[in-house]
């Protein structure tokens, strides 16, 4: 299907994605993987990115050449100070090995310097109730869009936000765990020095880049004002082992049960719910899913938990451990932890109805600001893209520069490149049959 | 007025590409840029039409017609036809076989979930003369 590459409106492209022109040999492996056909490799030379990036990472784990880097945020970013709140992603749970528990690794971050750490698991796990009220809740109103997407990780509510706009109604209004932890530390740590939240600052240890780019996450209102920063999990994982290593403190950190630990694996978030719901992980499973939701399908689930990255977060570009063997270390701890939630019910469910949970969430999308074309414009514009397609002789060899035949026919209509690039055309002076399209 | 016509060849029973079709539609129509809802209740239609000619219609053609104003699709099928047209629209009304129910279709929501999701529904068939499916809907030209 044809995707047109569109520039963001005021979110600029490239996010996390670097590409090192040193390395890149001008091959077309990135360009083929890309979901939103966002990369050219004109002339042969080096990939460069020119439409919407959603950074799903899919270019970074497709390289062969080690040219396409995800950038983690510099470390120079943030010192261990005693006023800064520390929010590790789950994940970072299954990065040390069986000798050490969830505890010892936020002791650990203590041991670091930093004041407060703020566990996310035991958050996760009322999360995980809420979202079972929210279901309960929406079940009973005639209209609510079925099935319910998590919003929880970033790069599938902005490739809901790009390609499939009708989803986001899909996607509920409650927040993220993470959301949840920087609301409540900032809540807490504000009164307590009577400053305003937005003094407070949050670093997020995360095995996500997407989420290291505070300024894309569209999905969150309030969050992350601009002290607020976050550092991949690879990036702190020698200082913290060692910290791990040496700690001599004995207080209790941790609070869940093994829900919360395993939230970052897929199928973690959806572990424990008692209704119908799915893990879809990984690009391409997310995309033909979505594309099924879009015909109506799958009404009968409650909730989809969708990850971009196969494996869940786990298999996030920056962790450290292989993320068969995290899945694995996740999975004993789960057992070892017990899969009853800890919360409070009566506790959460009026934190539920005070509204707690609840987040205000963008729901516009995406809009094509560099083509404004009207819908007749784009009829045309369309007609004339089939007619280049059926001259193209439906190699989809990518040797032009632009990933598929399809896109190379859009880029000539626009006027992007002309036809010479097409081998095929170039060497039989344009006397290819058509044998485009099926 | 501006406009684009297509048509997509639909084979009987052959599940392993069953969609595909309806997803091509939804591609067409989304970098046309049509609003969103729009997208979805034609998406809905033309997925359950080509399904319909996968189970029971032996093959068949769907052809999506385009301009600034309506999506048009059409499609045609030269299965047995429909005995009872009225029948069919009911919900919950289905001939499909046991194998079919198995495999997660044929809850007999086919045709009323096009009617439902259409501003513009036709249907012709008599048996043993195929199935002729009109469905049309209204869009709100070049506002997006």
């Amino acid at each position: 299907m044809g995707i047109m590459a569109k520039p963001l409106k005021e979110k600029k492209s490239p996010g996390y994605v670097e590409i090192d022109e040193d390395q890149c040999t001008g091959c077309v492996l990135c360009m083929k993987a890309c979901p939103t056909k966002a990369i050219r490799v004109k002339d042969g030379r080096v990939a460069r990115i020119e439409g919407v990036c959603i950074d799903c990472g899919e270019c970074v784990r497709t390289c062969t050449k080690g040219a396409i880097k995800a950038a983690s945020p510099k470390r120079d970013g943030f010192t261990a100070s005693s006023d800064l709140v520390i929010s590790p992603s789950t994940v970072l749970y299954s990065q040390f090995g069986e000798d050490y528990l969830p505890n010892d690794i936020l002791l650990g971050l203590k041991k670091m310097g930093f004041g407060y750490v703020h566990d996310q698991s035991y958050t996760s796990e009322m999360c995980n109730f809420a979202v079972e009220l929210f279901i309960k809740e929406n079940r009973k109103k005639p209209d609510s869009p079925f099935p319910l997407i998590s919003p929880a990780c970033p790069v599938v509510v902005r490739l809901i936000s790009y390609r499939f706009p009708s989803l986001l109604k899909h996607i509920p209004p409650l927040a993220t765990p993470r959301e949840i932890v920087d609301r409540e530390a900032k809540k807490r740590l504000s009164a307590k020095y009577g400053c305003s939240p937005k003094e407070i600052g949050v670093l997020h240890i995360t095995p996500c880049p997407a989420l290291a780019d505070f300024a894309k996450e569209s999905v969150s209102q309030e969050r992350y004002p601009r002290k607020d920063k976050a550092v991949g999990i690879n990036s702190i994982y020698e200082t913290l082992k060692k910290n791990i290593q040496e700690i001599d403190d004995d207080r209790v950190l941790h609070h869940s049960s093994g829900i919360g630990i395993g939230w970052g694996m897929s199928g973690g978030e959806i572990a424990g719910m008692k209704r119908n719901c799915l893990a879809v992980s990984g690009l391409h499973e997310t995309i033909r899913y979505l594309e099924k939701i879009e015909m109506g399908l799958l009404q009968e689930v409650d909730y989809i938990e969708c990850r971009i990255c196969a494996e869940g977060c786990l298999g996030g570009p920056f962790t450290v451990a292989d993320k068969y063997q995290a899945r694995h270390l996740l999975q004993k701890l789960v057992l070892m932890f017990g899969v009853e939630r800890r919360i409070k019910y009566k506790y959460v469910i009026k934190l539920y109805k005070d509204g707690w949970f609840f987040t205000e969430r963008d729901r516009t999308a995406f809009k094509d600001v560099a083509s404004p074309l009207s819908i007749s414009d784009r009829i045309e514009r369309l007609n004339r893209v089939e007619e280049t397609l059926r001259s193209l002789p439906g190699k989809e060899c990518g040797v032009c520069g632009s990933p598929d035949c399809r896109a190379f026919a859009e880029d000539v209509v626009d006027g992007k490149t002309t036809l010479k690039d097409c081998i095929f055309f170039h060497n039989q002076k344009g006397k290819i049959a058509s044998r485009a399209g099926r | 007025m501006a406009h684009l016509t297509r048509s997509f060849e639909i084979k009987a029973r052959d599940f392993s590409r069953a969609g595909e079709v309806s997803i091509e539609v939804q591609g067409i129509l989304k970098t046309i840029g049509f609003e969103a809802d729009c997208v979805r209740r034609a998406s809905i239609c033309a997925y359950e039409s080509e399904m319909n000619v996968v189970m029971h219609g032996g093959d068949g053609e769907l052809s999506l017609t385009v301009d600034p104003e309506n999506i048009l699709l059409e499609v045609e099928d030269h299965g047995p036809g429909i005995e009872n047209i009225e029948l069919a629209l009911q919900e919950g009304y289905s001939t499909a076989t046991i194998q079919y129910r198995e495999m997660g279709f044929g809850a007999g929501m086919g045709l009323p979930n096009i009617k439902k999701n259409a501003d513009f529904f036709e249907i012709h068939s008599q048996k043993g003369q195929g199935v002729h499916l009109k469905v049309g809907f209204k869009v709100d030209g070049d506002n997006g």
